[in-house]
C-alpha cells in the first residue's frame, strides 16, 4: 500500500471477535484483502468501511494489518457472501480473493 | 477545490477552471484497469466459472461506470459555472463512485507501468502520460478523501 499518513491505532488493539467465532460458522470462505505498493491507505480505510460498514476504527485495523502483515482476513462468509464481497472490493480496484476456510 | 456546502443529501465542491480542466480530462481516461486482471481466488484452477462470472460482473460495473460518468459531465445541473468557477454537486455515494472512477484509473496507469513496487524515476515520453494520470487521479482521489473526512 502507498505510505500516507499513519493512523493513531495500531494493529492488536482490537479483539477481533469473529476469529473467536471461526469455529462455530458453517464451512466457508475468508475474504482476504492482500498488499498491494499502490492503493493509498486511506482509501484503503474508506473503502472498507463503505463496504463492510465498518467504523472507522475497525476498518483502520484492517488496513494496517493489510500494510504491515501483507494481508488480512476481513470476513467469513458463505460462497454467496463471500463472492459479493470480494466483487465489491475489486470493484474499488482493491486486491482482493476469497480463499475456502480451512 | 473546496467542498462549499452540504445539506439535503448533497455536497458542493468548487473548482477553478483550471482544476475542472484537469479532472475532466483524467476523468476521460476511464476504465485503465485491464479486463481479467482481478484473480477471485490465489488457488488456481479451482471455480474457474465464478471467476468468469467476477469478470462479467466487473466489466459490466466499468460499462455502467462509464455511461453515468458521461451523464454527469454533460448534466449542466451537476457541474456549472458560476462567478468563474465551477461547481460539482455530488450526492454522498456519487462521491464514492467517482473515488471508484479515480481509482481505476490510478492503478490502471499504474498497470500500465509494468506495476512498479517503487516510484519510477525514469520520466519520458514513454512513461510521462501514464505517470501523470496516475499523480492527477491520486491527487483529487486524496483532496476528496480529506474534504470528505472533514
Amino acid at each position: 500500500m502507498a505510505e500516507t499518513a499513519t493512523p493513531e491505532l495500531l494493529p492488536g488493539t482490537i479483539q477481533e471477535q469473529a476469529d473467536d467465532a471461526k469455529s462455530q460458522l458453517e464451512p466457508g470462505y475468508a475474504v482476504i484483502c492482500w498488499n498491494d505498493p499502490v492503493n493509498y491507505m486511506e482509501y484503503v480505510t474508506h473503502v472498507f468501511r463503505q463496504v463492510f460498514g465498518w467504523p472507522r476504527k475497525k476498518a483502520e485495523f484492517h488496513m494496517l494489518q493489510v500494510h504491515k502483515q501483507g494481508k488480512s482476513i476481513l470476513v467469513r462468509e458463505s460462497l454467496e457472501k463471500a463472492e459479493h464481497y470480494v466483487h465489491q472490493l475489486q470493484k474499488h480496484s482493491l486486491h482482493a480473493t476469497m480463499e475456502r476456510d480451512q | 477545490m473546496k467542498l462549499i456546502r452540504t445539506g439535503k443529501g448533497q455536497l458542493r465542491f468548487q473548482l477553478t477552471p483550471r482544476e475542472k480542466e484537469l479532472l475532466l480530462n483524467v476523468l476521460q481516461l476511464y476504465p485503465r484497469i485491464p479486463s481479467g486482471y482481478q484473480p477471485l481466488s490465489q488457488s488456481t484452477g479451482r471455480e474457474e466459472a465464478n471467476q468468469c462470472l467476477l469478470d462479467e460482473a466487473l466489466a459490466e460495473t466499468r460499462l455502467q461506470n462509464q455511461k453515468e460518468l458521461r451523464m454527469l459531465l454533460s448534466d449542466s445541473q451537476r457541474l456549472r459555472q458560476q462567478e468563474g468557477q465551477w461547481q460539482l454537486t455530488l450526492a454522498p455515494v456519487d462521491v464514492g463512485w467517482l473515488l471508484q472512477v479515480l481509482n481505476d484509473i490510478r492503478i490502471g496507469s499504474w498497470i500500465h507501468l509494468g506495476s512498479p513496487a517503487t516510484p519510477l524515476k525514469a520520466l519520458n515520453a514513454q512513461t510521462a502520460p501514464d505517470l501523470w494520470a496516475m499523480e492527477m487521479a491520486g491527487s483529487f482521489q486524496m483532496r476528496f478523501l480529506e474534504l470528505l473526512e472533514g
